[in-house]
C-alpha cells in the first residue's frame, strides 16, 4: 500500500510539474484547446487515483474541476477569467494536499477551514454568474497563494525576492510522454548486458566466417545484428538526460545570489531539451555554477550603476544549450559591464604571466582568455560568493578532463559570453587503435589532428638532447615515442619507419606520437580502470575490441603534461599569435599533391581523397580491359597504371594508391609518390586540350596539373563490387560431390546449390543433362560448362572430358571473367 | 561470525582464506593484456564478457620477491571499491566453513602478511590466514607510503 501511495504522489507531482507550464499558458489564453486538454487529463487522473486511495477531499476537488473543464471542452461554457482562477486554485490546493499526504498528515478528515467547499462553489458559481461571489471565494479558498504552481515553476517561493529577481523560462508545449521510473542500477545492468550481447555477436560472427557461407544461418544472423544495433542505440539513449535537470536549479541559484549581492538579475534558460549523458551532467554542474556566480558577482552591475549607463535596471543572464554533432555547446551570457581588458592585462603582467612587451602584441581575445590561466583572479575584493579559492583555471581543468573546452569573449560595457564545449557522452567515444611493440592502445579521436606516414628522413627527425623533433608543414613539432613513454622495447624496424599520430591538445599545442602502426578507428565503449592503474597517469580507461581483447585508452592530455608539452600561459598565448599571422584571410581550396607514375606532378582536390592505400602488386588484376585492384574486399577500378614496369617495384612489390570517392563511386589512382596536402593559392589556368586536367597551377613555383574529377569519375567511376568468390553449381551426383567439387573449390570457386544460382553462377553440367534441358526448352541462362564422359570429343558439341583438368580450369577462368564482365559469351 | 563460508587459496605456498561473499566467481584466466608502467603486482587486464578485470598477482601484491610458484589457471574474481579484480594465486583449493572468529597469533604474521591479513581463522579443513581484500589489492607500495608519511 505504501508503495502504491508513493507512486501516486510521485505521479501526481510529475504531472503537476509537467502541466505547470500549461496552466500558466492557459491562464494567458483560456481559449487554447490543447492546454485545456492537458489540464483536463491531469484533474481526471487525479480524480481516478483519489477514488482508489480513498481521499474524499481530493476526489471532490478534482471532480469539481473536471466538471467545469468538461463543460468547456463540450462548448457548454466559455472559460472566463473567474473560472480559470478557480480551476488554478483547485490545482494549487491539490498540490498542497499531495505535500500533506507525503508528510504523513491525515487529510481524510472533513474540510478543516471550509476552503475546499469555497473553491468548489467558486467553480460552480461562476458557471452561472460571473459575479463577485465566485471571485471572492477563490481568494478565500486559495490562501495562502493564488498562483503557487506558477511561481514554483520559476522557483521563487519567496515573495519578497520575486520582484528582485524575475526569471522566465520558455515553456515548451511538450507532448505528454509516457514514462516509468527505474533505478539507475537496473539501467546499468541492462547496458552491460547489451554490451555482452554485442561481444557475443562479434564472437559468433567470427566463427561463422571461419565456417564459410551458410545461407540458412546468415539471414537470421544479419537480422540479429540489425536488431542488436537498434537495441544498443536505444540503450545508449537511456543514459541520456535532459539538461533541464541541471537548468532547473539555476533560477533558484540566481535568485539567491542576486539577493545576497543586492543586484537584480533575470535568468533566461533555453535548450533544456538537449540531452546529455547523465554522468556528464554531473561533471559540468560545478563549472556551470562557478561561471554563473562569477557573472552575477563580477559581471552584472548594481541597479544604480546600470541605470546610470542607460541599461535596464534588471540584468539579464542567458544560459542556452545547443547540440551540434557529437558535442554540446553551452553559452552563458550576461549583459553586464564586460571584461576589462586593461585590468586583466595589468594583472597578468603583475603576476608574471606575460610581459609588458608581449601584452602590446596580444589581441583583446587573447588577453581575455588569460583569465583561465592558473593563479589568476581579477576581483580586488574576494567576496563570499565567488573567489572561494576555486578559480576559472580549475573550471577549465575539469572541463578538459572530460574532453571539453571553454572560452570567453566580451564586449566592453555590453556583456560577457562564456562558451563551454562538452562531448555528448563520457562512456562512448570515437577512438583510434594504434599498435606499438606488439601491443594495442586506443587514442581518443578528438585529439587526433592527422596521421602521417613517412620515413624519418622526410620528417627530418632530429634529437635535441632527450627530445625528438620532427618537421611538419614547416614547423618543428615535438615528438614522443609511444614505446618510450610506456617503457616498451622498440623494434628497429618501427623506429626507422614510424607512423606519426599528430595530436592537438585542448590548449592548442600540437605534438606527434610515434607508433608502429594504425589499426582502425571506431566507437569505443570506455570502462573505468582500477585506481592503482589510473595512478600511473598514462591511461584514461579501458575498452574491449571487437574480438573481446581488452585495450587501454591513453590519457593524451596527461601524457603531454608529464612530458612538459603543454605550454604554460606565456608560450600558449604567444604561439597562436604567430598562427594567426600565418593564417590566410580566405579559405583556399586544398589539394593533395603527388607525383604520378609517369613522373608528372599532379594534384587532386583534397575533399575527394578518401585515403592513401598501399596495396601489394598481387592485389592488382590486369587481365580485364581495365586494371582493377582489390582493397578491403572490394574490387575497384585502378587508373593511371603505367604499362611496365609495375610502379614502386622498388617498394618491395607494393603500390601507393590514392583512393578517391565522389560519394557513391570509388576509384584508385596509382601514384609514384604522395607529397603533401597543399593550398591552391595560385591562379588556376584551364587546359582545354587535356580532358583529364581541370587546370594547371603553381605550387611553390612548380607547375602542377590539377586533375578534373568530373571527367575522371565520368570515365572510370563505378560503384565498388564485393570481391565475392565466383559461384559455381555442380551436377547433383556423388561423382561431382566427391571428385569434382574439391577441384572446383581449390580453383577458388564457391559451390552453390543449383536453386540458389543467379545468372552469374557458372553451371557445370553433363552434356546429356544439358541436351535434355535444351530439348525441353529450359536452357540455362548463365555460363555453362558441359562435361562428357568419354575422352573423345563428339564433333560439333562444345564439351570437355570430365577428367581433363587443364581444359576444365581454363573453361572456369574464362567463364568467371564472363560472369564479372558481362558482354561476351563464354 | 561463525559458519562463514570461505574460499581457500594458496598464496606463496601459504593457506589463505577469502570470504566467499567477496568472491563473485572463479574464472579460467584468458589472455592478459599487460599494462606498461603499472605497479608490479598488477599483471594486466583481462576480459570477462564485456567487463575488464584488473589482474592482481597476489604473491607480488604481498611484496614478495618473484619466485617459481605454481600458478593456477583459474583466478578468483572479486569486487573492491566498484572495480572488479581477478586474483592470480598458486592454487584455488576449495570452499569451506569457518569455525570461530579470526584471531591473532603471538609474534604476528610478519610485516607483509600482517598488512593484508585480518587474522588467523580456523576452518573445517584446518587453519588459514583470512585476507583483507582492499589491503591486498592496494599492493606493497601503500605500506611504504604509510611508513614515509609517519
Amino acid at each position: 500500500m505504501d508503495d502504491l501511495l508513493a507512486e501516486f504522489i510521485a505521479e501526481t507531482r510529475e504531472m503537476l510539474e509537467a502541466s505547470s507550464g500549461e496552466i500558466v499558458a492557459w491562464e494567458a489564453d483560456p481559449a487554447d484547446r490543447a492546454r485545456l486538454d492537458t489540464i483536463f487529463r491531469f484533474v481526471h487522473t487525479v480524480k481516478g487515483n483519489c477514488g482508489f486511495f480513498d481521499f474524499p477531499r481530493l476526489a471532490e476537488l478534482s471532480h469539481a474541476a473536471e466538471d467545469a473543464l468538461a463543460d468547456c471542452r463540450a462548448g457548454r461554457r466559455d472559460p472566463d477569467p473567474q473560472m480559470v482562477s478557480a480551476v488554478l486554485a483547485i490545482i494549487d490546493r491539490i498540490a498542497q494536499m499531495v505535500d500533506a499526504i507525503e508528510a504523513g498528515e491525515d487529510i481524510s478528515n472533513a474540510d478543516p477551514d471550509g476552503g475546499d467547499q469555497a473553491l468548489i462553489d467558486a467553480v460552480n458559481v461562476s458557471r452561472e454568474t460571473s459575479g463577485e461571489d465566485g471571485a471572492s471565494a477563490v481568494k478565500q479558498g486559495s490562501s495562502p497563494r493564488l498562483h503557487a504552481p506558477a511561481s514554483a515553476l520559476i522557483d521563487h517561493a519567496d515573495d519578497a525576492a520575486s520582484d528582485r529577481a524575475v526569471s522566465s523560462r520558455r515553456a515548451d508545449p511538450s507532448a505528454a510522454q509516457r514514462t516509468i521510473r527505474l533505478p539507475v542500477e537496473l539501467l546499468d545492468r541492462v547496458m552491460s548486458g547489451v554490451s555482452d550481447m554485442v561481444l557475443a555477436r562479434n564472437d559468433l560472427a567470427h566463427r561463422l566466417r571461419q565456417a564459410g557461407n551458410q545461407p540458412t544461418i546468415d539471414g537470421p544472423f544479419e537480422r540479429l545484428t540489425t536488431i542488436l544495433s537498434d537495441v544498443r542505440d536505444a540503450i545508449t539513449r537511456m543514459r541520456m538526460q535532459r539538461i533541464e535537470t541541471l537548468f532547473s536549479a539555476m533560477p533558484r541559484l540566481v535568485r539567491d545570489l542576486s539577493a545576497e549581492l543586492g543586484k537584480q538579475v533575470m535568468v533566461d534558460l533555453d535548450g533544456g531539451d538537449v540531452e546529455l549523458d547523465r554522468e556528464m551532467i554531473e561533471t559540468i554542474r560545478d563549472p556551470l555554477t562557478h561561471i554563473i556566480r562569477n557573472a552575477i558577482d563580477h559581471g552584472i552591475e548594481p541597479p544604480s550603476a546600470r541605470l546610470t549607463n542607460g541599461k535596464r535596471e534588471i540584468g539579464l543572464l542567458a544560459i542556452a544549450a545547443r547540440q551540434s554533432g557529437n558535442t554540446i555547446a553551452i553559452v552563458i551570457s550576461d549583459d553586464g559591464h564586460g571584461l576589462d581588458e586593461d585590468r586583466i592585462a595589468a594583472k597578468a603582467i603583475a603576476t608574471g604571466l606575460i610581459t609588458a612587451a608581449e601584452r602590446s602584441a596580444m589581441s583583446r581575445d587573447k588577453i581575455l582568455n588569460l583569465i583561465f590561466e592558473p593563479g589568476f583572479s581579477t576581483a580586488e575584493v574576494v567576496s563570499n560568493v565567488s573567489g572561494r579559492g576555486v578559480g576559472l583555471d580549475v573550471v577549465r581543468q575539469n572541463l578538459e578532463k572530460v574532453g571539453g573546452s571553454i572560452k570567453v569573449s566580451s564586449q566592453p560595457g555590453h556583456g560577457t559570453l562564456f562558451t563551454l564545449q562538452i562531448p555528448l557522452t563520457l562512456s562512448i567515444i570515437a577512438g583510434l587503435t594504434v599498435e606499438v611493440s606488439g601491443q594495442r592502445f586506443a587514442i581518443p579521436q578528438s585529439y587526433v589532428e592527422e596521421i602521417v606516414q613517412a620515413s624519418t628522413t622526410a620528417l627530418d627527425l632530429s634529437h635535441m638532447g632527450e627530445t625528438a623533433l620532427i618537421t611538419f608543414r614547416g614547423t618543428r613539432v615535438p615528438c614522443l615515442m609511444l614505446a618510450d613513454v610506456l617503457g616498451l622495447d622498440t623494434s628497429a624496424d618501427a623506429a626507422r619507419d614510424p607512423t606519426l599520430v599528430m595530436l592537438r591538445l585542448a590548449s592548442g599545442d600540437l605534438f606527434a606520437l610515434a607508433v608502429d602502426g594504425i589499426h582502425n578507428h571506431g566507437d569505443l565503449v570506455v570502462k573505468p580502470l582500477a585506481p592503482a592503474v589510473m595512478k600511473s597517469g598514462l591511461y584514461a580507461g579501458s575498452t574491449l575490441l571487437d574480438d573481446g581483447q581488452p585495450v587501454l585508452l591513453l590519457d593524451v592530455a596527461n601524457i603531454a603534461a608529464a612530458h612538459d608539452l603543454v605550454s604554460d600561459g606565456r608560450a600558449r598565448v604567444l604561439q597562436p599569435v604567430a598562427d594567426e599571422a600565418a593564417k590566410p584571410a580566405l579559405a583556399l581550396p586544398r589539394a593533395m599533391l603527388f607525383t604520378d607514375c609517369n613522373g608528372r606532378r599532379s594534384a587532386v582536390r583534397l575533399e575527394l581523397v578518401q585515403r592513401i592505400e598501399t596495396a601489394p602488386v598481387s592485389a592488382i588484376d590486369c587481365s580485364g580491359p581495365r586494371p582493377r585492384v582489390v582493397i578491403d574486399g572490394l574490387i575497384l577500378p585502378l587508373i593511371d597504371l603505367p604499362d611496365t614496369p609495375v610502379p614502386g617495384s622498388e617498394n618491395a612489390g607494393r603500390v601507393r594508391l590514392l583512393r578517391l570517392s565522389d560519394g557513391a563511386c570509388e576509384l584508385l589512382v596509382a601514384v609514384r609518390q604522395v607529397e603533401d596536402a597543399v593550398e591552391l593559392a595560385g591562379p588556376l589556368i584551364p587546359v582545354p586540350e587535356d580532358p583529364l586536367a581541370e587546370a594547371v597551377t603553381l605550387v611553390d613555383g612548380q607547375p602542377v596539373t590539377l586533375i578534373d574529377a568530373h571527367e575522371l569519375f565520368a570515365r572510370y567511376g563505378e560503384p565498388p563490387v564485393a570481391a565475392g568468390r565466383p559461384q559455381c553449381s555442380l551436377p547433383a551426383d556423388d561423382w561431382a560431390r566427391t571428385i569434382l567439387a574439391p577441384l572446383v573449390i581449390s580453383a577458388g570457386y564457391e559451390i552453390v546449390p543449383p536453386e540458389a544460382a543467379d545468372p552469374h553462377t557458372i553451371a557445370i553440367v553433363f552434356d546429356e543433362v544439358f541436351e535434355a534441358a535444351e530439348a525441353l526448352g529450359r536452357g540455362l541462362t548463365g555460363p555453362v560448362i558441359r562435361l562428357r564422359d568419354r575422352p573423345e570429343a563428339t564433333a560439333g558439341s562444345d564439351t570437355i572430358y570430365r577428367y581433363d583438368r587443364d581444359a576444365l580450369l581454363s573453361a572456369l577462368t574464362s567463364a568467371a571473367r564472363f560472369a564479372h564482365h558481362p558482354g561476351g559469351r563464354a | 561470525m561463525t559458519n562463514q563460508l570461505l574460499v581457500i587459496v594458496q598464496i606463496a605456498g601459504r593457506r589463505c582464506a577469502l570470504s566467499a561473499l567477496d568472491v563473485k566467481s572463479v574464472i579460467e584466466i584468458g589472455t592478459v593484456t599487460p599494462i606498461p608502467r603499472a605497479p608490479a603486482h598488477i599483471s594486466g587486464i583481462t576480459a570477462l564478457r564485456s567487463q575488464a578485470l584488473t589482474v592482481i598477482d597476489c604473491r607480488l601484491a604481498l611484496g614478495l620477491v618473484q619466485h617459481a610458484w605454481p600458478t593456477d589457471a583459474r583466478a578468483a574474481v572479486v569486487a573492491e571499491g566498484g572495480h572488479a579484480y581477478a586474483l592470480k594465486v598458486d592454487q584455488i583449493e576449495d570452499i569451506t566453513t569457518a569455525i570461530g572468529e579470526p584471531g591473532q597469533v603471538p609474534g604476528g604474521f610478519g610485516a607483509q602478511w600482517s598488512r593484508v591479513a585480518t587474522g588467523m581463522i580456523e576452518t573445517l579443513t584446518g587453519p588459514a590466514l583470512l585476507i583483507d581484500l582492499s589491503a591486498l589489492i592496494a599492493g606493497p607500495d601503500t605500506l611504504r607510503h604509510e611508513v614515509e608519511a609517519a
